[in-house]
């Protein structure tokens, strides 16, 4: 056992146990939420997978060419995504991790390090694949009265359908780790990895696939069908997994396709064992060296911190804050993700045709406003899970430095609550403006929607700064993992909770609003009287929420310098 | 049993360390000492198989790190200055899986395992997690580590940095007793006094090059000083008017 390279995954595993044995508050909690979440994703990734083959069931041939299609569909999209994160994981798993400084001194043979840290990267770039992958062919089977040998044949499918990308994406890594220094290909990576995802996501949205569904629209059959054969190419693994499973699924066998898929496997591997072992120390000795950064001064944040009426701890928290957020480029390039899905939910507003329903335009518009309220406040909520939540926890080792100053924890907070609001208040607020302009909805539904964004900014926004402090972990390495810890979660919960409150209370009285505006009648004063105790509830309650949390925060980070 | 040849490493245009040449006999402890930045971790990396020399070669017991990794690194207990350790593993899983890692096996591990907490003093945190460790105390963790197979020859990078006066007592009859025992051991330390008091022979390195080699006595006669003091030699063979620099701004 202890010459199998399988022994080196060994401390992953003691850790997990250890870690389950010893639970901290709220581990029960979230894994229970994770729980449920996951297996509702399950049930839909099932439910859904079986309805589409059941409907496709009724076509007989063409059912059976579509569902054909439809698996190689499938595994194609998850072998771009299998490949992309082969390369950044390897650069995870081969050459930044942590542990490598202790299993390189080691006197390990380089070839069990290789599958040791391969299956780590396969099982890690995977997992997500597998998770979403093993509803849909269940769905699938369950509908077909599939055999036995179906599932059997899925198991053996996936392992080397997922070797293969992923090893290609990790001789990639090996490749650019010995050309560019580690960390800087990572950067670069990251930034790559979100540009590809946000122009895909917009050429996809551009394309404008809700036209297939209208027949008006539909190409002739023949080239319907060939444009949706022509990117599945047979030399590709992806092909040779569809059809493996579309034969067992028939009850039948492909031996060509499962032996080009497993051969292809184990070539794979064989080769990037070769390469790794000639190559993997120069690019781990590369990846260590710390040659003079290259990096953007941001002068210009200075000067704009001059101009701006704070005290000289808020500005330099504020520089500070900025300058390190900005020269992170793991931090920020989700950020492109994020601007593109804004730009499709503009967009679908743009193209949204109302215009067809006449009758309904009115009141599907006004609809349209309340949902969006609610869309937009959702996206609020994630944005400040990922960025303003994690803003206490990201001084991280460093925040030694603030406690031994003569900082009140009440100047801390606030500036990080003031540098938290503005970029989100700016960017809900746009989104929800332009929303309701693109839609032409009531002016009055218009100024109520641009208010509650600033409220529900200021209750989630501070919200999320309290929690933070609350619930900080200043040894994460990266600060996006929060958003998943306990107070991250507790976080999501209540700010759904209270964006459901909130569109509760502002949808009624709006809506009484419009519907006797529309009928050009006199709102009776009682109504009148209940609609404005329904605005003045909204604002307390977020108004609550944003100062007790504040405040809650505050008493927090006092009690921890005490 | 250490021999360092000729050993270079360049980073693009800078040369980190420009060919120095060391040896450490068997029992010797050999004290490497420098400013901040002279090359001190970069040479012990090179040592340790962490990095790859740009030229020059390091012996480990008979065994070059280049073409014979493995052999070497079996023969070497290295104590990095920022040792990883699994946080999620108490001290005892830790020890037991580095044993694996170096061939250990069978009921003697048990033993050894704590045959070492015993002499490191930390036999009552078997069982603890290593996150609820305090700096010290993941200090002597590694350096048991370090020992538990038993190494010809140890790298040793800043033993003493956030160590207790106890605890530093500790290490350092830690490592006479392992000298005794045969151990070569390269300690690059700043503790001046702890290189005088331990080390039978000196490297001191500056900008990448030796610049003195040899006993106390032989790096005072190459000091040109009179005086006892190791930190006075030391200063004036790396350039001690920066003291003078800080006493004014102060």
């Amino acid at each position: 056992m202890k010459g199998a390279f399988t022994y080196l995954l060994l401390p992953a595993v003691w850790s997990s146990r250890n870690r389950a044995a010893r639970r901290q508050p709220g581990d029960l909690t979230r894994a229970f939420l994770f729980g449920v979440m996951g297996i509702g994703v399950f049930a839909a990734l099932f439910y859904g997978a079986a309805w589409v083959t059941w409907q496709l069931d009724g076509y007989e041939e063409l059912g059976d060419y579509l569902l054909r299609l439809g698996l190689s569909w499938l595994f194609m999209t998850f072998l771009a995504f299998l490949a992309f994160s082969g390369v950044v994981t390897a650069l995870s798993t081969f050459f930044l991790s942590d542990d490598l400084r202790l299993l390189l001194t080691a006197p390990i043979a380089a070839r069990r390090l290789f599958y040791a840290r391969f299956a780590k990267t396969v099982a890690r770039s995977s997992w997500m694949v597998i998770v979403f992958i093993t509803p849909v062919l269940l769905g699938v089977g369950v509908v077909r009265c599939a055999p036995a040998t179906f599932y059997l044949t899925s198991a053996l499918t996936l392992l080397p359908f997922a070797i293969i990308p992923v090893a290609v994406g990790t001789a990639s890594t090996l490749l650019l780790v010995n050309v560019f220094p580690a960390r800087r290909a990572r950067d670069l990576l990251m930034l790559m990895g979100f540009l590809f995802a946000a122009s895909v996501v917009i050429l996809v949205r551009m394309i404008r696939p809700e036209q297939l569904m209208r027949a008006e629209s539909l190409p002739d059959l023949t080239g319907f069908f060939s444009t949706l054969q022509s990117p599945l190419t047979p030399l590709l693994p992806s092909f040779w997994a569809g059809e493996l499973l579309f034969a067992s699924l028939k009850g039948g066998w492909d031996p060509l396709h499962a032996g080009a898929l497993w051969s292809t496997a184990l070539v794979c591997c064989v080769g990037l064992r070769i390469a790794d072992e000639r190559w993997h120390f120069s690019g781990y000795s590369r990846s260590q060296e710390a040659p003079k950064a290259r990096f953007a001064h941001f002068r210009g944040i200075d000067v704009i911190a001059r101009t701006l009426p704070l005290s000289p701890v808020r500005r330099q928290l504020l520089v500070k804050d900025m300058k390190i957020f900005l020269r992170d480029v793991s931090q920020w390039s989700q950020l492109l993700l994020l601007f593109a899905l804004m730009l499709i939910y503009l967009y679908n507003f743009r193209v949204l045709d109302l215009g067809r329903i006449p009758y309904m335009s009115r009141f599907v518009k006004n609809v349209y406003a309340l949902l969006n309220l609610g869309m937009a406040g959702f996206v609020l909520a994630t944005v400040a899970v990922r960025f303003v939540f994690p803003m206490v926890s990201a001084e991280g080792r460093a925040f030694w430095l603030i406690r031994k100053s003569p900082v009140e924890m009440r100047d801390f907070l606030w500036s990080k609550f003031w540098t938290g609001l503005v970029p989100v208040l700016l960017l809900t607020e746009t989104l929800t403006v332009a929303a309701n302009e693109l839609l032409d909805v009531d002016p009055f539904l218009k100024t109520v929607a641009a208010l509650a964004i600033v409220f529900l900014s200021l209750a989630l926004v501070g919200l999320a700064t309290g929690l933070g402090a609350r619930y900080p972990r200043f040894t994460a390495d990266n600060p996006s993992e929060l958003a998943g810890s306990y107070g991250g979660v507790a976080f999501m919960i209540v700010a759904v909770l209270l964006i459901i409150v909130i569109i509760a209370l502002v949808g009624w009285p709006s809506t009484s609003y419009l519907y006797y505006q529309l009928r050009h009648r006199p709102i009776p004063a009682l109504r009148l009287a209940l609609m404005g105790a329904c605005f003045a509830a909204a604002v307390v309650l977020t108004v609550t929420t944003w100062l007790h949390s504040m405040r809650s925060g505050i008493r927090a980070l006092d009690a921890m310098s005490n | 049993m250490i021999a360092v040849e000729h050993l270079v490493k360049q980073y693009g245009r800078f040369t980190a360390v420009d060919g120095i040449s060391l040896d450490v006999r068997p029992g010797e402890i050999h004290g490497f000492l420098g400013p901040n930045g002279a090359g001190k971790t970069t040479t012990l990396r090179m040592m340790a198989g962490l990095l790859k020399p740009t030229s020059g070669r390091v012996v480990v017991n008979g065994h070059e790190v280049a073409a014979e990794p493995e052999l070497a690194k079996a023969s070497l207990g290295f104590i990095p200055d920022r040792p990883f350790i699994y946080e999620k593993l108490t001290a005892g899983e830790f020890l037991r899986f580095h044993a694996g890692l170096y061939g250990l096996d069978g009921d003697g591990v048990t033993d050894r395992v704590h045959e070492m907490l015993d002499l490191f003093e930390l036999r009552r945190w078997e069982h603890e997690l290593v996150e609820s460790f305090s700096h010290g105390m993941k200090q002597r963790l590694v350096m048991c580590a370090a020992f538990l197979h038993r190494p010809r020859a140890v790298a040793v990078d800043e033993p003493m940095v956030g160590l207790d006066p106890r605890g530093a007592r500790l290490i350092k009859d830690v490592f006479r007793r392992m000298s005794e025992r045969g151990v070569a051991i390269l300690m690059s330390t700043h503790t001046l006094e702890v290189a005088q008091e331990m080390c039978q022979r000196l490297s001191i390195i500056l900008k990448g090059k030796i610049i003195a080699q040899g006993t106390v006595d032989d790096v005072r006669r190459l000091a040109g000083g009179a005086d006892d003091h190791l930190t006075s030699m030391f200063l004036r063979l790396t350039g001690g008017s920066a003291l003078q620099e800080l006493d004014e701004a102060v």
